[in-house]
């Protein structure tokens, strides 16, 4: 059997890591410590912070930034045949000073591929951008694209303008004529329609409806049309809330059509073919009822595996995807739909994994 | 095979609904703009709504966002409560896909006889 993670958090340990890759006067900026990077507005209550605790460097201290300790941890004792990296650096949340947040993604991504990237050919990308700039974002996008192991374009959730609006438009353009995938992604500022809550419990179960609206913007302003070469993929964003959400957005279209007509499939028919959605964290239901979940949704090609390693509600592949699921299903789940959708060649003889056995 | 006289020739128009009975069952009467006349059942197939507070109207295409053409009018019959669009052409929902509902439109027989709009059952 085979794993793909297709959400897995590498870092920086400092913003200050950023300097080298900064143009002037960003430089300058960061490296006197004129801005020290964003913050998130509440207090994690596990063990380990926002990380498992068990993720720690050589001298004790949590870590996040360590390609060595994450292939103890992960890709070697898991075997995974691919770990694509998410970040959790991102620019797009700056709300002012574009410019600044444009050079910072650059400068992640060149980070990325200096630290991260070239170190493990099990590892795939990312291009980061900030989508508040979509002209620039689409110069990045140009720019990493031509890296054989960038396979998507990230976007974070924002608080304000979901990713249907056509200001976004370059951004999608960009990564269809690059031929790479889209994938969404919970932020610090991600918010539900009553803001986080008043706990990190209320604002960790939140995140789902921080992701929800931006698949219904996505379909109801054209994206999933206009641009038909692009897959969608929501990364920890919960999933069994899929069926509800295809079942209204086609209730919506049948009655509201008359105002949405470039829609040309039923949003459900959208999100079978073109939507994909990390399992990462699993919501420890039975065995019977993902069969359930899997069947309302029609079809066993939507979940992906995911671990979000280092942060603290990793999923197991062992433990996480019910082992009495069809065979056929589970390694659809743990490897099979990320490895169409990024289209990965993985093959038996080649990857062995008998990790997950 | 019974047949009903609905309406009066002269009581129709394209784009209006009248309603009209056959027995105990409602059906709506209306002239399309080929002068062609349908004669349809008059609850909505999906959840039964009465057709006779619908309207006629056309449908929108569009091939880019934000972008609307308003095509066939005349020719779309639109449920008084959800909205939901058929085609008075085929009787078929502008909104194809559904597997569990019978989401089609009844049409009945329908010629003119001298002045009256006599439907066949």
């Amino acid at each position: 059997m085979h794993i793909i993670d297709t959400d897995v958090h590498e870092s920086f340990a400092s913003l200050k890591d950023l300097v080298p890759y900064l143009p002037e006067p960003y430089k300058s900026w960061i490296g006197n410590g004129a801005w020290r990077g964003f913050s998130q507005p509440f207090a994690y209550t596990s063990p380990g912070n926002g990380n498992r605790a068990d993720v720690k460097s050589a001298d004790g201290s949590a870590s996040v930034s360590d390609y060595n300790l994450m292939r103890s941890q992960l890709l070697d004792p898991y075997k995974l045949s691919y770990a694509v990296l998410t970040g959790y650096f991102y620019p797009t949340g700056l709300k002012l000073q574009y410019g600044l947040g444009s050079a910072l993604a650059s400068a992640y991504n060149d980070y990325v591929l200096e630290h991260w990237i070239s170190k493990d050919k099990r590892f795939l990308g990312s291009v980061q951008i900030n989508a508040r700039d979509p002209e620039a974002a689409a110069r990045e996008i140009d720019r990493m694209a031509a890296h054989p192991q960038i396979r998507q374009v990230m976007l974070p959730v924002v608080d304000d303008i979901a990713y249907g609006h056509p200001m976004y438009r370059p951004i999608f353009a960009a990564a269809e004529r690059n031929k790479l995938m889209v994938a969404f992604h919970h932020t610090t500022f991600a918010q539900g329609p009553y803001g986080m809550g008043l706990h990190y419990m209320e604002r960790h179960c939140l995140i789902p409806i921080s992701l929800m609206p931006q698949v219904i913007s996505l379909i109801a302003n054209g994206v999933f049309d206009s641009y038909p070469n692009l897959r969608f993929m929501v990364l920890e964003g919960g999933f069994s809330w899929l069926p509800h959400v295809m079942w209204r957005m086609d209730r919506e279209y049948r009655q509201g059509r008359v105002e949405v007509p470039w829609i040309k499939k039923l949003p459900s028919q959208h999100c079978r073919e073109r939507l994909r959605l990390s399992t990462q964290p699993t919501e420890d239901i039975s065995g019977e009822d993902w069969g359930k979940l899997i069947d309302l949704m029609g079809t066993d090609d939507i979940l992906v595996f995911s671990t979000d390693y280092p942060h603290f509600d990793f999923d197991d592949p062992n433990a996480a995807i019910p082992k009495s699921l069809p065979s056929g299903t589970r390694d659809k789940i743990l490897w099979k739909n990320a490895a169409d959708f990024y289209g990965l060649d993985v093959r038996e003889s080649t990857i062995p994994n008998q990790a997950a056995e | 095979m019974a047949k009903h006289v609905v309406c009066q020739v002269s009581d129709l128009e394209v784009g209006k609904i009248i309603p009209a009975k056959i027995g105990r069952s409602p059906i709506i009467v209306s002239k399309l703009p080929s002068g062609e006349i349908r004669a349809v059942g008059g609850r909505c197939p999906h959840q039964g709504a009465d057709l006779e507070h619908g309207c006629i109207s056309g449908h929108t295409e569009s091939e880019s966002v934000n972008t609307l053409e308003y095509c066939g009018q005349g020719e779309t019959l639109r449920c008084p409560w959800h909205g939901f669009e058929f085609s008075l052409l085929d009787g078929r929902p502008i909104v194809e896909g559904t597997t569990h509902l019978p989401m089609k439109l009844r049409f009945f027989d329908v010629q003119i006889e001298g002045s009256d709009v006599v439907v066949t059952v």
